[in-house]
């Protein structure tokens, strides 16, 4: 991180009655960086973005977000981060424009202003229906960019997106991952949780996420280095393999890590040692070779583990 | 005003005018109702099967007969006359459905000697014709008295009600129209507010909502005014439809009627945001509607009179806004608008908007996750 945190978590914990959802969560996030949030279903991704969004005030711990926290009042943190959900943020029973109007209404701001921000917006996202296109009538993919437009409306330092690519084409899932850059160029913080390791990638930064708390935080380079530490090799099966031969192989000494990658299995190696022994027997039965391991592969050691 | 609210309001507009079911609901469906809950109403009581028992000399019993198949209300049960039947026989073999039965010797004798008993038997398995039917021949066996004897005797056969007073024909138009009005009035108030704030949460968009730096009275004020205006605006479509088409008269003030609509409007819309803070989704929201709509009309007094319930349950009438509303509508549109009833039913209405209103308002913020 290069500069000051714009975004400050310490030590959150949100319960619901005896249900922790967010355990002793800490990270800062610096300006203009593209930070991910990844985690299975139900890990406590949505519960800690509604906290730094100022939707929910935390149990214990306290954000900072562009200099302010809870203290000030959850509007305070509202003005300075815009949220798009992972549920509809516009309706469909609207137009384009009598939605941006709302939106605009709803953030109190000054008609020139707006005019001038929805001018700018909608020519990042490049939107080139009328105004008066219901929402509804909206692709995915564009309903999608209007959604951010509408989140980056009143120019709020920090912008929290909660998969905002899911049931987008690829095409339209580029071309977004392609308009977060750009905010995040031009000095915003993005905040992006997603289910798609191929747009994980593309953070500067991933933390992961189980069972609400933080299991790892790093570049997704880093990760690679630091949760697979052994060598990572690619199993390409030579012959058809049993499902029961293959299950074995997950509890099989000489890996520490071994799972499926489409056809191909990827596998660690347990100890140079085990590898030595048993490198010969396996390569009869698959096409070996060295390679480095995917986000998906830290994804599945870290947050689905084995115990 | 302030910015946000006015957005709201305009959003909130334009969302419920935009959609051509929705435009059906608010404005043809009120007016459609009325007509047929009216006509429906007034025809219940019509062409009731009275049967008299009575001798030949007994003239002030015939006359009373003859003025009741004359009024129209009623046809002859096809067995009246001198040869008596049995009553009982008849209501229950459903050939009529009141018999009027002299008491020994005649009804005029009766009259004469001063201990004039004249029993009226009513078939009561329905309850609201059974009450129609006995005032009808209370009405006119007074009138047949005060014609025939030149005067009400000083200890009048009878005890009058109140509905004879000011319904004199017993119009159940009359009567039942204001009934009908509260029933789509509460219908358009407290269903839609419910359902619109339940939608956005349901959809999602009441997360962006609230992502804004809006204050909670901004929120409920803007999700809850468009539909009291909505609410306003059925006031002057089933008015017309309740003078023009049911001759209902409006002798009270407009100023009256238009405040306690309001007032009335208020509170359905507050109970509707306070139902809203219960469901999270639009089936239960439709659900909640009913469980509060069902007893509201029980309570109301437009099918049941209040005064006959109960003392351990007749304070759920005093909780429930139809209740109120009713005895307004009645009283300004039929009586003219006694202050007193006025002020009362107002300041009930008042009172339970307030407490609902506080009620969600405290809610609104504990479901805010």
């Amino acid at each position: 991180m290069s500069e000051a945190a714009v975004v400050e978590a310490r030590g959150l914990v949100v319960r619901y009655g005896d249900f922790t959802a967010v355990d002793r969560i800490s990270f800062a996030v610096g300006r203009g960086e593209i930070f991910g949030f990844l985690g299975a279903n139900g890990a406590g991704k949505t519960t800690t973005i509604r906290v730094l969004c100022g939707l929910l005030p935390p149990s214990e711990g306290g954000v900072s977000m562009a200099g302010v926290g809870y203290e000030q009042g959850e509007r305070a943190i509202k003005e300075k981060v815009g949220y798009m959900s992972q549920r509809f943020t516009l309706y469909n029973d609207l137009t384009v424009g009598e939605n941006l109007d709302f939106i605009a209404s709803l953030r109190k701001l000054e008609p020139a202003a707006y005019r001038r921000r929805r001018r700018e917006l909608l020519e990042l996202i490049a939107f080139d229906k009328p105004m008066s296109a219901m929402v509804r009538d909206l692709s995915g993919g564009i309903k999608q960019q209007v959604s951010l437009a509408a989140a980056l409306l009143h120019d709020p330092e920090i912008v929290f997106l909660d998969e905002p690519t899911a049931g987008v084409t690829p095409v339209g899932r580029e071309r977004f991952w392609g308009l977060i850059r750009r905010v995040a160029g031009g000095g915003k913080t993005v905040f992006v949780t997603t289910h798609y390791m191929d747009e994980a990638e593309q953070c500067g930064r991933v933390a992961l996420m189980r069972e609400g708390r933080l299991v790892a935080l790093d570049s997704p380079a880093g990760l690679k280095k630091t949760v697979f530490p052994e060598p990572v090799f690619e199993f390409d099966p030579i012959g058809r393999l049993s499902f029961d031969k293959l299950s074995a192989y997950k509890t099989h000494e000489a890996f520490s890590f071994f799972e499926s990658y489409g056809p191909r299995f990827h596998a660690a190696a347990a100890s140079p040692e085990l590898w030595a022994a048993w490198a010969p027997r396996l390569e009869k039965l698959f096409r070996i070779r060295p390679i480095a391991p995917s986000l998906e592969d830290v994804f599945i050691r870290v947050v689905e583990a084995r115990r | 005003m302030n910015r946000t609210l006015l957005g709201f309001i305009r959003k909130e507009l334009i969302q419920a005018l935009r959609d051509p079911r929705m435009k059906f609901i608010l404005f043809v469906a009120p007016v459609v109702q009325m007509t047929i809950f009216g006509v429906a109403i007034s025809n219940e009581v019509k062409n009731i099967r009275l049967a008299a028992f009575f001798s030949p000399q007994d003239t002030v019993l015939r006359d009373v007969y003859e003025r009741a198949i004359h009024g129209g209300w009623f046809v002859p049960a096809g067995a009246s006359g001198a040869v008596a039947q049995d009553p009982f026989e008849l209501i229950r073999a459903d050939k009529a459905d009141a018999v009027l039965v002299a008491p020994e010797g005649g009804f005029t004798r009766a009259l004469g000697r001063g201990n004039a008993r004249l029993q009226l038997l009513v078939d009561a398995t329905n309850v609201t014709q059974a009450q129609s039917i006995e005032g009808y021949i209370q009405a006119i066996v007074a009138r047949t008295l005060a014609a025939d004897l030149g005067a009400l005797p000083a200890r009048p056969p009878i005890r009058f009600d109140l509905r004879v007073l000011f319904n004199p024909s017993l119009d159940t138009a009359i009567f039942m129209v204001p009934g009908v009005m509260t029933m789509l009035m509460v219908l358009t108030t407290l269903v839609l507010t419910n359902i619109a704030i339940v939608r956005e949460k349901e959809l999602g968009t009441f997360e962006m909502l609230i992502s804004a730096p809006v204050s909670r009275t901004e929120v409920i004020l803007g999700k809850t005014l468009p539909y009291v205006v909505i609410g306003m605006t059925n006031l002057p479509l089933t008015l017309a439809v309740a003078v023009f088409v049911f001759h209902v008269p409006m002798r009270g003030s407009m100023l009256a009627l238009v405040v306690a609509t309001l007032a009335f409007v208020c509170t359905t819309v507050a109970m509707g945001t306070l139902i809203s803070t219960y469901c999270d989704n639009q089936q239960q929201a439709s659900m909640g509607g009913f469980l509060f709509m069902f007893p509201a009309i029980m309570f109301s007094g437009l099918m049941f009179p209040i005064e006959n319930m109960p003392a351990s349950v007749r304070w759920l009438a005093f909780i429930d806004p139809l209740a109120h509303y009713l005895s307004l509508l009645r009283n300004i549109m039929l009586k003219g608008g006694g202050a007193e009833t006025l002020i009362r039913h107002s300041a009930a209405l008042l009172l339970l908007a307030l407490v609902s209103g506080a009620a969600s308002f405290k809610r609104f913020h504990t479901t805010l996750r």
